[in-house]
């Protein structure tokens, strides 16, 4: 098993040096020096020398290239040339916002999208059915970031006076104190700074309110999480509905349906035991899949949204030539798509005995 | 004895019976008519802003906020008939001229990355060997890639603008149609007739065009369908970061983008450019899901 783990983390290494080769080459292709974009259109001749040679720009590309990956692998990501702070720390606190945005809506989408499929293929042709497949195609058709405000005008205005109203932008409610659980349980004394795993770790406020009882914490950032959540979910859970029912009225006429039904076993049996068993290998992979759709839905959501993740950054970082932010996010994206999909690897042997992950 | 019929006429009933795919062309048909009509539809020029035609300003209000005035509710002054937006232009004209836009892209998004990709996905699954590792391994690279921020990264290094945003989500799609194209070739090439039209000495073009590429277009023709609705939404989540359609011509998604921050005040500015999108997109859609179950019962049910 653990052979088996290191042995893909291993071969997936090319594909993640194609893609930072890529990105480096790609970003440096982009119109318009870093320089320019951060010091501003009349930037003089020698303040743009001076700004290269800080930031090691004056170099050929090879040359750099070299000198990142030098630095890569000690775990260093460089400087974003637009905040002047270590990528690290903008991932650091950037990257749970969205991975907290993306788990959320992976899960909202996987619960409801995996039960509407096995109730329209169940009750196939039923109004359930008939509603639920046209309700993913209208969802699919939608655009993310239209849905995203559409919700925020129902919640957040026309739903003021009711319980339901949910705020509409941002991560947190001004004045939230999102104390981390390594000040609160008094790992870091004022004034220190913590290390930074565990300021990434701390910013995941959901899980940060919960392990330290902070419920008000714990609430305040459930309810902003909501909207974005729905809103990036809605191509998911469309399209596993879909999977799944399509996969599952497949299982359903097979023939060992057929003879379970037969040997008189309860119908809750046949479908979850006998078809759903068979009928989700599909969904599994569709579901990690559709990763890369959050990651593209993030972009556009967390502008909605105003919410300060990695998919706002990387745009944000993209039209500010900031190298560096660029090419990071890109390899953490493109290392959490080799995870997910490892993961869904693992499910697909616990699924099927049939498969050996040797 | 039973009526002759040939296999295109057999095509068009088997779709004319399918009830997304007659529901897809009824919504299709209704936006390529807006399109062609849209100076007759309109009831305003795009671009003109009501500030400047006398009379209809009211002075001292802020025109966002005047509420759409739907004829249908009862409205006594039905002018503008979704109101009207920041600048004070007619939000439904905009609309409407905003269809040839969109359509536009759509088909011409759709026709380059066919095009391409299926060159790509021929020449690849025709060859095999180095010509066909190369070829699928650049498309996987892009397939890496989450597809809109790729597309992102090529309109801003080409510079924002429409045309360069159709060009990005045109590349961004290739890989798609390279590799339907390539398996449905892989699979063609085994056939006798491909491989009598080898013995009878045909040359490699013919072979592959004249023989295997009639083969393998019903996919083509699924995926190409729902293709179009997949620009259409990129498009428009381009435009809406600023990087697609710039003002003041009218793009569905430049128009959400522009009223966005209003979201609160004036919801209708916001409300109907997607209603809009939504509308194109699912037609589309529609019929391309149509399309898959009429012509290939094989594909049925497959996401």
């Amino acid at each position: 098993m653990s052979r088996f783990l290191i042995r893909r983390l291993l071969s997936s290494l090319p594909v993640m040096v194609g893609i930072l080769l890529i990105t480096f080459v790609i970003i440096r292709g982009i119109r318009g020096d870093p320089c320019r974009a951060i010091l501003g259109e009349r930037a003089t001749q020698e303040s743009c020398e001076r700004f290269n040679e800080r930031n090691g720009l004056n170099k050929s590309v090879p040359e750099q290239f070299a000198i990142y990956v030098g630095r890569f692998v000690t775990g260093d990501l460089g400087d974003s040339f637009r905040l002047g702070k270590p990528v690290t720390e903008i991932l650091a606190e950037r990257l749970p916002v969205t991975a907290e945005l993306a788990l959320s809506a992976l899960v909202f989408a996987t619960l409801f999208g995996v039960p509407l499929g096995i109730i329209s293929a169940y009750r196939h042709n039923s109004t359930v059915d008939v509603g639920t497949m046209l309700g993913a195609n209208i969802g699919i058709s939608m655009p993310v970031f239209w849905l995203g405000l559409m919700l925020s005008y129902l919640f957040a205005v026309i739903l003021k006076d009711t319980p339901f109203v949910l705020p509409p932008s941002g991560r947190l409610s001004p004045g939230m104190n999102p104390a981390p659980y390594y000040e609160v349980w008094g790992w870091v004394k004022d004034g220190e700074v913590a290390p930074q795993l565990w300021v990434f770790l701390g910013r995941f406020t959901i899980a940060n309110g919960l392990i330290t009882g902070n419920w008000p914490l714990f609430w305040d950032a459930v309810r902003h999480i909501i909207l974005p959540a729905v809103t990036v979910s809605t191509i998911p859970l469309a399209i596993i509905a879909r999977m799944t029912r399509s996969s599952l009225l497949e299982a359903l006429n097979q023939d060992y349906v057929r003879t379970a039904r037969a040997k008189g076993l309860s119908e809750r049996r046949v479908v979850f035991q006998h078809a759903f068993r068979n009928a989700l290998l599909p969904v599994v992979t569709i579901i990690g899949l559709s990763f890369g759709l959050l990651f593209s839905g993030a972009v556009l959501t967390e502008t909605v949204f105003s919410l300060t993740g990695v998919g706002r950054t990387l745009f944000e970082a993209i039209t500010a030539r900031d190298y560096n932010v660029v090419q990071a996010v890109t390899i953490v994206s493109a290392f959490a798509f080799v995870l997910i999909n490892l993961a869904v690897d693992l499910v697909y042997g616990l699924l099927d005995p049939r498969i050996r992950l040797n | 004895m039973p009526p002759l019929t040939s296999p295109l006429r057999d095509t068009i009933r088997r779709i004319l019976h399918n009830r997304s795919a007659v529901i897809g062309l009824i919504m299709i048909s209704i936006l390529i008519l807006v399109a062609l009509l849209a100076d007759v539809i309109a009831t305003h020029p795009p671009n003109q802003s009501m500030l400047d035609v006398p009379g209809e300003a009211v002075p001292g209000v802020r025109l966002p906020t005047k509420p759409p005035c739907i004829g249908l509710l009862g409205c006594p002054d039905p002018q503008h008939f979704m109101g009207l937006d920041l600048n004070g232009r007619d939000v439904f004209s905009r609309i409407v001229h905003g269809t040839r836009v969109s359509l536009l892209v759509g088909v011409s998004v759709v026709a380059f990355s066919v095009t391409v990709g299926t060159l790509i996905g021929l020449v690849a699954g025709f060859f095999g060997g180095w010509v066909d590792d190369l070829l699928m391994r650049s498309m996987d690279v892009l397939l890496a890639f989450p597809s809109l921020l790729l597309a992102i990264a090529i309109v801003t290094a080409a510079g924002p603008g429409l045309q360069n945003a159709l060009l990005a989500i045109g590349i961004v799609s290739l890989p798609i149609y390279a590799r339907l194209t390539r398996a449905s070739v892989l699979s063609a090439k085994e056939m006798e007739y491909v491989i009598a039209g080898r013995a009878i000495g045909a040359g490699p073009l013919r072979l592959m065009f004249l023989n295997i590429l009639p083969n393998v277009l019903t996919p083509l023709i699924v995926q190409a369908t729902l293709g179009i609705g997949t620009a259409v939404i990129e498009t428009a989540g381009l435009s809406f970061l600023g990087l697609g359609q710039q003002p003041p011509d009218p793009e569905w998604g430049q128009m959400l983008s522009e009223s966005r921050a209003y979201v609160f005040t004036a919801p209708h500015m916001v409300f109907f450019p997607g209603i809009a999108i939504t509308f194109c997109v699912l037609g589309f859609n529609l019929l391309g899901d149509g399309l898959r179950d009429a012509l290939d019962p094989r594909l049925r049910g497959v996401t």
